[in-house]
C-alpha cells in the first residue's frame, strides 16, 4: 500500500505556484524525510495531504487511495503542524479528553503513560509548557490516535538537541511498535540521516528526487578524476553536480553500479545523504523520478473513495 | 521493501461511522467554556439588578396607581404630584437607559459569542489541530453553532421576559404599548431571535473575515441594519385589521394591554363606498375629532387600518420567524465557508 | 561490556562518524560478539524496539541488519518472540587477539619510522585492506574498506578499530 500517492499535484496562490507537478508514491513502513529550503513547498504539500489546503491541480490520496482530507483519510492520518499548535488555555488532561472525543480511535492510557514518562504535568495549562514539552504533547496526542500515517511539519525546528532526540526517539519507537509510517519535513537533512529511510527533496516548488535512501545512495557515486577528462565523461553519465579545481574534478553522478564501470584513472566514492541532497538542491532541473515514482507506484491501486 | 507489518485494524476501509453528538457536546463545552459561562453569568448579574430595581419600580408605580394619577381621574394633591415627579426623575431615566441597553444586548451578546466562535481557531492557528482530527471540521462547526446558539437563545428568552416584567409600569406612565419598537423587540420571541441572529451574523463574519475584532465591528453594523429593516417592515405584517371608527375606540386604554393600538392609516369614504377627496376627508375627520363619540355625517364612514394590541403574539411570531430563517441561512452559509475554506 | 537488557546479552553502540553504514555496524558488532564468545547460539538479539529506542535509528535499519545476519546464517527470527543466534563464528581467542594487536603495533612503529604520518598510514592500510579482501576468499565483503573510503580520514582509523572492538 502506498501511504501517500500524488499525481501532478500543484497549488497556486495568485500567480505563484507553491508546488507544481508533484508525483509521489510513498510506500508504507518508512520514515520519509521531506527536505528542501524554506519556501520550497514542503508545508504546502503537507497541508494538502491532510486536507487543510485544496490542490489547484492534480490529486492527492493517502492510505491506499483515500482522498486526502476525506473523513476516511482524517481517521487514519495524524498531523502535527509547525510549532505544534495546542489550545493554550486548556490543560494537558483537557487536550487528551478533547482529542479522545474528536476521534474514533484513541488510547488514553498510552497518552497518560507517555506524558508521565516525559514529566509533563497533566493539570498545567498547555500555554505554560516549554516549547519542547508542547511538541511532545502534540506528538503524544497524535500517536495516541494510533494512526497509520504520521505527518510532522518541521517538528524539530524550535527544539534543543535533547528535545530533538527525545522527539525522534518517540517517533521511531512508534514505528517499531505499531508500524506507523512517517512523513517528516525539515530544512536540515543532517539531523535526519540516521532516521530516514526514504527521501523526498523539494526545491523551488518542484520535486527534485524521491526514493528509498539505500537505493539513492547505491545509485549515486562521486567520481574523482582529471579535470581534463571531466567534460567527456560528464556527457556520458547523468551528472547531478560537477565541481572542478585546477587539475581535479568531482562528478556526482547517477550510476547503475556494474553497468557503469569506473573510467580508468578515476576513483569512485560513495555519496553521503547530505551530499546527495545538497547536490540536488543546488542543481535544480536534474529532477529524476517523476517518471521513476510513477514506476514505483504500488500495483494494484485500491479503489478511490 | 520494509518488513514492518501493519497491525490489523478492523474496519479501516469503510468510511468511519459518525461520532455521537454527546462527544461533540463535551468538546464544544470545553472549547467554548468561557463564553458559555460568562454570558449567562453576566446576564444573571444584570438579572439580579433588574429584579431589585424592578421591585422598586413596581412599588413606586403601585403607589402612583393608588393616587390615581394614571387613568382618567386626575388627583391634584401635592403628595401625588411628588410621587409622580419622583417617578419621572429617578425610575424613568434608569428604566429608559436599561431599555436602550436592552436594545443593544443582542448584538453585544451575539458579537461576543459569535465572532470568536470560529475566527479564534483561525487567528491562533489551532485550526491546524482541530481540522485534522477524525471528527471533521463541518461537524465541529455545526455542533458549536447549534449548542452555543440554543443556549444563547434560551437564556436570552428568559432574560427578555424578565425585562418585560421590569418595564411593564413604564408602558402605562410613558404612554407606550407592546407594539412600540423599543418595547416589542425587547421581549417575547423577538428578543431571543435577535440575539440568535446577532450570534449568527457574528459567527458568519468571523469565518468570512477570519479576524475577531473586525468581525465584531461588522456584526454591530449589520445588526443595526437589520433592526432598522425590522422597524420598517413591521407595519406590513399581515395582521392589520380595517374597521370603521366606532370600533377603534373600544381598544383604547384597556387595563390588560396598556397604550393605544397602532394606527397605520385612516381614510374616509362617502356614500356608496367611494373614497372622498382630501378636503372633504379632512372636514369629516375634524368633525369627529372635535367631539369624540360624535356621529359621523350620514353616508360618510371613517376607516382605520390598525393593528390591535391583541395581535401582539402573531406579530412576535412573524418577526421571530423571519429572523430565525435569516439566522439559519447564515448558519448554513457559515458551515459552507468552513467546508470550502482552505488554510 | 555486556549489560543485561531484558533477555539480550549484548547492547549496541553506534559510531556516527565512522562512515560505515549503521546496519553494517550492527552486523559487525554481532559478529564480533560471536567471535569473542559474548554471544552463543540460542541467545536472543536485542528487540528491534529496544535498539530503536536506545540508538534513535530507523527500525528498518535494525531489521536490515537482522536480515543480513539471517542471510549469513548466523541468526534466525522466531515469529512473535524475536531474533535468535543460531550459529557460531570461528572464535578468535583473546590471547590470539592480543598477539595480533602486538604485531600491529610493531608494524605501526615501522611505518612511523619510515616517515608516514597518521593520514599516510591510514591511506596505506585502507588500500591494502581493500585489495586483500577483494582478492582473497576470506569472509570479508570488502564493503568496510570501500565505504570507509568516503569518510573522513579520522573515520578510517576508527573503522579499522571498530573491526576489532565492536563490543566494548
Amino acid at each position: 500500500m502506498n501511504v501517500i500517492e500524488t499525481n501532478e499535484l500543484g497549488k497556486r496562490y495568485g500567480k505563484t505556484w507553491a508546488l507544481r507537478d508533484c508525483a509521489l508514491a510513498l510506500p508504507a513502513g518508512h520514515l520519509a524525510a521531506l527536505v528542501g529550503p524554506n519556501g520550497a513547498g514542503k508545508s504546502t504539500l503537507m497541508n494538502m495531504m491532510v486536507g487543510l489546503t485544496v490542490p489547484t491541480e492534480g490529486t492527492a490520496t493517502v492510505l491506499g487511495g483515500r482522498p486526502a482530507g476525506s473523513p476516511a483519510a482524517l481517521d487514519g492520518v495524524a498531523f502535527v503542524a509547525q510549532d505544534a499548535p495546542v489550545y493554550r488555555n486548556l490543560s494537558s488532561a483537557d487536550m487528551l479528553h478533547l482529542t479522545a472525543n474528536l476521534n474514533h480511535r484513541f488510547d488514553p492510557s498510552f497518552a497518560k503513560a507517555r506524558l508521565a514518562d516525559l514529566g509533563i504535568p497533566l493539570k498545567k495549562k498547555a500555554g505554560k509548557l516549554s516549547g519542547g514539552q508542547q511538541a511532545q504533547l502534540a506528538l503524544t496526542l497524535a500517536l495516541a490516535r494510533k494512526p497509520q500515517l504520521l505527518i510532522l511539519d518541521e517538528p524539530l525546528a524550535s527544539l534543543d538537541p535533547i528535545a530533538r532526540q527525545d522527539f525522534l526517539s518517540a517517533v521511531l519507537t512508534a514505528m517499531a511498535d505499531d508500524g506507523v509510517s512517517v512523513l517528516l519535513s525539515s530544512h536540515q537533512v543532517a539531523e535526519l540521516e540516521r532516521v530516514a529511510d526514504y527521501l523526498i527533496v523539494l526545491s523551488r516548488a518542484q520535486l527534485q528526487v524521491a526514493g528509498e535512501v539505500d537505493d539513492l545512495l547505491a545509485g549515486h557515486r562521486v567520481l574523482t578524476g582529471p579535470a581534463a577528462e571531466a567534460e567527456e565523461y560528464a556527457t556520458r553519465l547523468t551528472v547531478v553536480q560537477a565541481r572542478r579545481g585546477g587539475t581535479q574534478a568531482h562528478l556526482l553522478a547517477r550510476t547503475s553500479g556494474a553497468a557503469d564501470p569506473v573510467p580508468p584513472g578515476w576513483e569512485s566514492h560513495p555519496v553521503s545523504l547530505e551530499e546527495l541532497v545538497m547536490a540536488y538542491l543546488r542543481s535544480p532541473g536534474v529532477s529524476e523520478p517523476t517518471a521513476l515514482a510513477r514506476l514505483r507506484r504500488a500495483t494494484p491501486t485500491e479503489a478511490t473513495r | 521493501m520494509s518488513m514492518l507489518t501493519l497491525p490489523a485494524q478492523p474496519g479501516q476501509d469503510t468510511a468511519p461511522r459518525p461520532l455521537p453528538w454527546r462527544r461533540m457536546a463535551w468538546v464544544t463545552w470545553r472549547q467554548q467554556r468561557a463564553t458559555l459561562i460568562s454570558v449567562p453569568a453576566v446576564l444573571a448579574a444584570v438579572a439580579v439588578f433588574l429584579v431589585i430595581f424592578g421591585l422598586k419600580v413596581h412599588h413606586d408605580y403601585a403607589a402612583l396607581v393608588k393616587c390615581s394619577l394614571v387613568g382618567s381621574v386626575q388627583n391634584e394633591s401635592n403628595a401625588c404630584q411628588q410621587l409622580f415627579s419622583h417617578f419621572n426623575s429617578t425610575d424613568w431615566p434608569l428604566g429608559n437607559t436599561c431599555a436602550i441597553l436592552m436594545a443593544l444586548a443582542p448584538v453585544l451578546i451575539g458579537a461576543f459569542a459569535g465572532a470568536p466562535l470560529l475566527a479564534r481557531e483561525l487567528e491562533t492557528g489551532t485550526y491546524r489541530y482541530a481540522w485534522t482530527q477524525g471528527l471533521g471540521r463541518e461537524r465541529q462547526a455545526i455542533a458549536k453553532l447549534a449548542l452555543v446558539g440554543v443556549t444563547l437563545a434560551v437564556v436570552a428568552g428568559a432574560f427578555g421576559e424578565l425585562f418585560a416584567w421590569f418595564f411593564q409600569p413604564f408602558l402605562y406612565t410613558e404612554q407606550m404599548n407592546v407594539l412600540t419598537d423599543g418595547v416589542f423587540s425587547n421581549r417575547g420571541l423577538v428578543f431571543p431571535a435577535f440575539t440568535l441572529l446577532a450570534f449568527a451574523i457574528g459567527a458568519f463574519l468571523g469565518m468570512l473575515l477570519r479576524r475577531i475584532i473586525p468581525a465584531m465591528a461588522a456584526t454591530l453594523g449589520l445588526y443595526l441594519v437589520v433592526r432598522l429593516v425590522a422597524w420598517g417592515v413591521r407595519k406590513y405584517y399581515p395582521v392589520a385589521v380595517v374597521t370603521s371608527n366606532a370600533k377603534i375606540f373600544g381598544e383604547f386604554g384597556t387595563p390588560r394591554l396598556p397604550g393605544y393600538p397602532w394606527i397605520l392609516s385612516t381614510w374616509v369614504t362617502g356614500p356608496g363606498g367611494q373614497p372622498v377627496s382630501q378636503p372633504v376627508a379632512i372636514q369629516v375627520e375634524n368633525q369627529t375629532a372635535m367631539a369624540p363619540g360624535a356621529s359621523v355625517p350620514p353616508g360618510y364612514t371613517e376607516w382605520t387600518r390598525w393593528i390591535p394590541l391583541s395581535h401582539y403574539w402573531p406579530m412576535q411570531f412573524i418577526e421571530a420567524g423571519w429572523l430565525l430563517v435569516l439566522s439559519v441561512a447564515l448558519f448554513a452559509a457559515t458551515v459552507s465557508l468552513v467546508r470550502r475554506r482552505a488554510a | 561490556m555486556t549489560i543485561d537488557k531484558g533477555n539480550s546479552a549484548i547492547e549496541f553502540r553506534l559510531d556516527p562518524d565512522s562512515g560505515v553504514p549503521t546496519y553494517l555496524q550492527l552486523v559487525q558488532q554481532v559478529e564480533h560478539a560471536l567471535r569473542l564468545g559474548y554471544l552463543k547460539p540460542g541467545d536472543q538479539l536485542p528487540k528491534v524496539r529496544d535498539v530503536v529506542a536506545a540508538l534513535t535509528i530507523n527500525p528498518n535499519t535494525v531489521l536490515k541488519a537482522y536480515r543480513e545476519l539471517e542471510h549469513k546464517g548466523l541468526a534466525a527470527g522466531r515469529p512473535g518472540q524475536g531474533t535468535f543466534i543460531q550459529a557460531t563464528l570461528e572464535q578468535v581467542t583473546l590471547p590470539e587477539l592480543a598477539g595480533l594487536r602486538r604485531t600491529l603495533l610493531g608494524w605501526l612503529s615501522s611505518a612511523e619510522a619510515a616517515g608516514l604520518d597518521e593520514d599516510g598510514i591510514v591511506a596505506l592500510f585502507t588500500s591494502g585492506l581493500r585489495d586483500f579482501f577483494k582478492t582473497s576468499t576470506s569472509k570479508g565483503s570488502g564493503s568496510v574498506a570501500d565505504r570507509a573510503g568516503a569518510a573522513g580520514v579520522a573515520g578510517r582509523a576508527r573503522a579499522a578499530e571498530n573491526g576489532a572492538e565492536g563490543v566494548a
